[in-house]
């Protein structure tokens, strides 16, 4: 390869790169817009230059980080000091507590006896074993995470496939409905509990942060759970309608699963260890979280898994991606300053000017272009750093804090369209069981659905009953 | 020689597979067979490899290996792997012990010294280009592609020939459409063409398009000098001498009937990539096999 093809692989590979570069460049020189302030100018310069970085990733997610951190720094948004305390905050603790207790949770071995638990309630059949994976995943997801949950359950998914067709190639129907039952319950499920996602906890720092009333995690359920609950049903009954299983019974794989669980003999005292912990961290988060914070409980919860031998922090370490808490930490950083340089009210100001053009404000059409703008960010970036990013705008587009805080936390749950809009369709998809084209075959409906439904729970039942 | 065979699935690279080790057989090459896992988005990347350790703990492999043990069993089965390596087995612990982002099994060939198997992960181009200039392949082999960029990116950036696999019927005859003209890459064309012929007993149409009515002294000379060297290796050929757009007229004259091998085009790199190239063009609209020589 000669020099000039060097250079033309070179800008084939970093195209993206160029072009925020010079899209930054561009907005950077224009004038700087009235009512903004020259520092809110820079810093949606550096919000639009990171959106691409994330979306398209030309570079390595950490270096992205650091880009915003030294961006923030250069054009002079705030001191160095202030800029690294913004980085840092509860919201962070808890999505590196939550992605280390995923680990300490999936190497306990609980997976068996989930599978057979359900299997036991559900029987053999295919359509209530997929209602109950549905169903266990959100529940479980409300709680651990959905990556976790997706992380748990696909191999008994698996098991259940590959033993109910012999060759797993004649089964690509009952693989989508029973990995999809996962990956969408799990989706749905984590919207019912601050500890559900990261996105939770940014959105309850958020909240705070703009003087809202303070919402406890046994509020935060009250809020959204019946959604939950009426979701799970709906979710299962659409998946359902749009795969066709081959295999309506699965007895050979059920007793794949039995064995298994045999293999793993009763339950051991390490088991039951690793359950207490787990316990005692969701107590932590419903009786003490508002005193000290989502992240401080979990990151006790791990230490415990430590110190108790449960799980080594070689584990821990190896399963970790820090770059991506380095780009939480940023992302967390960029709506801090988006909310106090005004940058935030200002596009809020203008979306709202946009789209009301003159007349007053109604809250359904905010709501509908809270989920709208909510969802797609959330199914080309990840959720977190969509209401990282989107978070101090929402928050801006009307006078009911929490109504808003919440829709924007639970529509960026939604990411169901793509194979890598959430980390637990990437891990179904990841198992090579599933295709990109079965993601847009369910959920487009899922979503559809999702979101109608948000819409009208969170103007009634939020405004009626509470 | 050295041969690189990029497969993705059991679904689709049967064909690629099945054509790479016949050709690879032919030139009598040492072979190997690449899966490229995509990378997935960084947002997911711990939280998949947490899955993954899971289904390892239920014999559950990733579906890269899963395709590799595939190949394996094709190799097996088709008595390419020396007898005394298939004792021990697929060893799928030689693919996790990734040096960097390559893992690999080494066999021992019947046809050649040495067939590797290897996983490599990230960007398909960027993975094969990695490994093209890192063991310096002749040859890379890989089935054809939905997207219209991978034919831009395979002749731009892979720096070896490249035989795309394309709808291919073993049920049919085939014959070698070899297209020359006054390119440097001609020549080594022309032999990799005789070569494919001889091996399967092929015949071979030796094509010259011109754009204009009268064809120019270096067009003339490579459509003699193409024959000179097919009744040299005694292969049955058929001259054609065709006015018209090149590309039309090559994928018109291929039909879908064809092995296609051209040589690569001799413009400036910076041109092909702003403009294409004619061998880009046939790739991308043929309906056959394509053999890009480089």
């Amino acid at each position: 390869m000669n020099f000039p093809q060097i250079i033309l692989y070179w800008i084939s590979q970093y195209r993206w790169l160029l072009l925020a570069g010079v899209i930054g460049v561009v907005l950077l020189l224009l004038p700087t817009p009235a009512n903004l302030s020259p520092e809110g100018h820079r810093l949606l310069v550096i919000v639009v230059i990171t959106l691409i970085l994330v979306v398209t990733e030309p570079i390595p997610l950490p270096a992205t980080a650091l880009f915003i951190i030294i961006a923030m720094v250069y054009s002079a948004i705030d001191t160095p000091n202030n800029i690294a305390s913004a980085f840092m905050n509860d919201a962070v603790f808890f999505i590196m507590g939550s992605l280390m207790l995923a680990v300490a949770i999936v190497k306990q071995g609980w997976d068996a006896r989930i599978a057979l638990g359900i299997i036991s309630i559900t029987g053999n059949r295919t359509r209530r074993i997929a209602f109950g994976f549905t169903t266990i995943s959100a529940l479980l997801s409300s709680f651990i995470g959905e990556h976790t949950v997706a992380a748990l359950m696909l191999p008994i998914g698996m098991t259940l496939v590959r033993y109910t067709s012999q060759d797993g190639e004649n089964a690509q129907g009952l693989a989508a409905i029973l990995l999809f039952s996962i990956a969408y319950g799990a989706l749905v499920g984590s919207i019912g509990t601050p500890s559900g996602g990261g996105r939770n906890a940014i959105m309850m720092n958020y909240l705070a942060g703009h003087g809202a009333e303070t919402i406890s995690y046994a509020r935060w359920m009250l809020y959204v759970y019946p959604l939950v609950l009426i979701l799970i049903p709906l979710v299962s009954h659409l998946l359902w309608r749009s795969f066709t299983p081959e295999h309506h019974y699965l007895d050979s794989g059920i007793r794949r699963l039995k064995v298994q669980v045999t293999k793993q003999g009763p339950i051991s005292g390490r088991e039951v260890g690793g359950l207490i912990i787990f316990a005692l961290v969701f107590l932590g988060w419903i009786f003490l979280s508002s005193r000290f914070g989502l992240g401080s409980i979990a990151l006790t919860g791990v230490v415990l898994y430590i110190i108790t031998g449960l799980v080594k922090w070689e584990d821990i370490n190896r399963n970790t991606h820090w770059g991506v808490i380095l780009l939480f930490g940023a992302a967390i950083a960029l709506g801090h300053y988006m909310r106090s340089t005004g940058a935030a009210l200002w596009l809020a100001e203008g979306l709202v000017k946009f789209l009301m053009q003159g007349s007053e404000p109604v809250r359904v059409l905010s709501d509908i272009v809270i989920v709208g703008m909510t969802t797609i960010m959330a199914n080309a970036l990840s959720s977190s750093a969509t209401v990282a990013v989107l978070g101090p705008i929402t928050l801006n587009l009307g006078s009911d804090l929490l109504h808003q805080g919440l829709i924007t936390a639970i529509a960026s749950a939604f990411g169901f369209f793509t194979a890598v809009a959430a980390p637990a369709c990437a891990i179904i998809y990841s198992s090579g069981m599933v295709g990109a084209r079965d993601f847009l075959k369910a959920g487009w409906k899922v979503g559809l659905l999702c979101i109608v439904l948000l819409i009208i729970y969170a103007n009634t039942y939020w405004r009626l009953w509470l | 020689m050295r041969f690189l065979i990029a497969i993705a699935s059991k679904k689709y690279s049967e064909p690629t597979l099945r054509v790479g080790l016949d050709v690879a057989k032919a030139f009598q090459a040492c072979v190997t067979i690449a899966c490229v896992s995509p990378k997935p988005s960084s947002f997911a990347q711990d939280q998949i490899r947490l899955a993954q350790e899971s289904m390892e703990r239920w014999d559950f492999e990733q579906p890269a290996i899963n395709v590799l043990e595939w190949a394996y069993n094709y190799l097996k089965e088709g008595q390419f792997i020396a007898e005394e390596a298939l004792e021990k087995g697929f060893q799928k612990r030689l693919l996790s012990k990734r040096a960097g982002s390559r893992g690999s099994i080494v066999l021992p060939g019947q046809f050649c010294d040495r067939i590797e198997l290897i996983l490599r992960s990230g960007r398909i181009i960027e993975s094969l280009r990695n490994e093209v200039r890192q063991n310096e392949y002749d040859v890379t082999i890989i089935g054809a592609s939905q997207k219209r960029r991978m034919a831009h990116d395979l002749i731009q950036y892979i720096d070896s020939s490249i035989l795309v696999v394309k709808q291919i019927d073993f049920s049919r005859p085939y014959r070698v459409l070899l297209a020359v003209d006054d390119s440097r890459g001609t020549l080594k064309a022309v032999k990799y063409g005789i070569q494919i012929a001889k091996a399967y007993g092929l015949k071979v149409d030796v094509l010259t398009v011109s754009k204009r009515q009268r064809f120019g002294a270096g067009y003339q000379g490579a459509s003699d000098r193409a024959c000179r060297y097919l009744e040299n290796a005694r292969v049955k050929y058929n001259r054609l001498m065709l006015v018209g757009d090149p590309v039309t007229v090559i994928d018109e004259s291929a039909g879908d009937n064809h092995i296609i091998v051209m040589g690569d085009s001799s413009q400036n790199p910076i041109k092909k990539f702003f403009l294409g190239s004619k061998p880009q063009e046939v790739l991308e609209t043929s309906v056959c096999p394509v053999l890009i020589v480089k």
